[in-house]
């Protein structure tokens, strides 16, 4: 009989890892081999040396530095954690502020527009009509002239205003009335767009 | 093997209260299971201060996955499977363990077999033979015979079959009951 084929068998065999029936064959296999009584009786003193050495208690001190350390390792986090809030809060402060600047104060004035008061002929069946003209003047166009020099280029003509320069205010014109109850007001573009 | 508790019923409590932010819960489940973690982080990594380090990480999974252990509703296995994780990463992470040529060695300056091992002779015998086993016959060898956990349950905890944490177990034990004979100069 080769015993070597018995070995897992009675390795798991002492450790209580067979089911019934291969637990029988190998009680049989014992009573008559006296090699494999030896293994089997080796592997169950070295288990049971090694559990009772397991089973040792350990100093309280190792648990106690253990817990200690993740409760510590925990409160670092919780600290790591703290800063992050804190930026929170303070964005929110700086959003509120200036949403509250951009409600509650003033912008600054702009500059008045010039205004030119002009009184009414008295008549009194009918005002005249303004003179004044009622859009500003149209830009004049004027090619460029292309140099002779460069007749294969073609130029796209560039346009130039000739007008009042742009003055940026409208300008506003108060026509005043005897009624003091009827006051006109004609308001021109001054922007003088170019394009 | 973890204390028992007095009942599914705490431990819900308990796992309620730790996972609601309460530390005291929280220390209370540590003081269940250290043992638990502290010593099968031991037996896998072979030094103290190695397996404080692996115990104090778990202990922080714990609390960031409370939820989870709560789910699962076995928090001993949740934490034996964390635990060999966590020390197969400083495993990995260390670079002075000890050979198996060095742990060899080490069995010549042995006790007299005549006398009756001291406990601190049974302790370095357990030590020692372990560090001779690969890292998952270790593994299976600390849950099996030395926590005491069925062989269905390593499996489960270590994701492999029933079929090869026995393999494991069987080579393991020979070759620890090898050691242990040689440690001890024992003949049998």
């Amino acid at each position: 009989m080769n015993c070597k084929n018995w070995e897992e068998r009675i390795a798991l065999y002492a450790g209580g890892d067979l089911t019934a029936a291969s637990k029988a064959d190998v009680e049989r296999h014992l009573t008559e081999c006296a090699g494999c009584r030896i293994l089997a009786e080796g592997i169950k003193d070295s288990l049971k040396l090694l559990r009772s050495a397991h089973q040792e208690p350990i100093a309280a001190g190792y648990y106690t530095a253990v817990r200690a350390g993740v409760l510590a390792q925990m409160a670092r986090e919780a600290n790591q954690r703290r800063p992050w809030r804190r930026w929170m809060w303070v964005s929110a402060w700086t959003a509120g502020l200036a949403l509250a600047a951009v409600f509650f104060i003033r912008p600054a004035q702009k500059p008045k527009a010039h205004i030119v008061e002009m009184r009414a002929p008295e008549v009194q069946a009918a005002l005249p009509e303004p003179k004044v003209p009622m859009s500003p003047p149209e830009p004049v166009v004027r090619p460029v002239p292309v140099p002779s020099a460069w007749p294969r280029r073609a130029v796209a003509p560039v346009r130039r205003t000739i007008g009042p320069p742009p003055l940026g205010e409208p300008l506003v014109v108060k026509l005043i009335t005897d009624d003091p109850d009827i006051v006109i007001y004609w308001i021109a573009d001054r922007k003088g767009d170019e394009e | 093997m973890a204390p028992p508790l007095e009942g599914p019923e705490t431990l819900t409590g308990v796992l309620e209260a730790a996972r609601s932010g309460d530390l005291a819960a929280f220390e209370i489940l540590m003081r269940r299971h250290q043992r638990l973690v502290l010593v099968a982080a031991l037996r896998l990594l072979g030094k103290m201060e190695d397996a404080q380090d692996a115990s104090q990480e778990v202990f922080l999974r714990l609390y960031r996955n409370l939820g989870k252990v709560q789910g699962c509703g076995n928090i001993a296995g949740w934490l034996y499977r964390v635990t060999v994780n966590v020390c197969h990463d400083v495993r990995r992470r260390r670079t002075d363990e000890t050979s198996v040529e060095e742990a060899a060695e080490l069995v010549s300056g042995g006790a007299d077999p005549q006398q009756a091992a001291s406990r601190e002779e049974e302790n370095r015998a357990l030590e020692l033979s372990l560090r001779l086993l690969s890292e998952k016959e270790r593994a299976a060898v600390v849950l099996r015979d030395l926590e005491g956990l069925p062989t269905e349950e390593v499996a489960l905890i270590l994701g492999v079959s029933q079929a090869t944490i026995r393999s494991q177990i069987f080579k393991a034990r020979i070759k620890m009951k090898d050691f242990v004979e040689r440690y001890f100069r024992r003949r049998v």
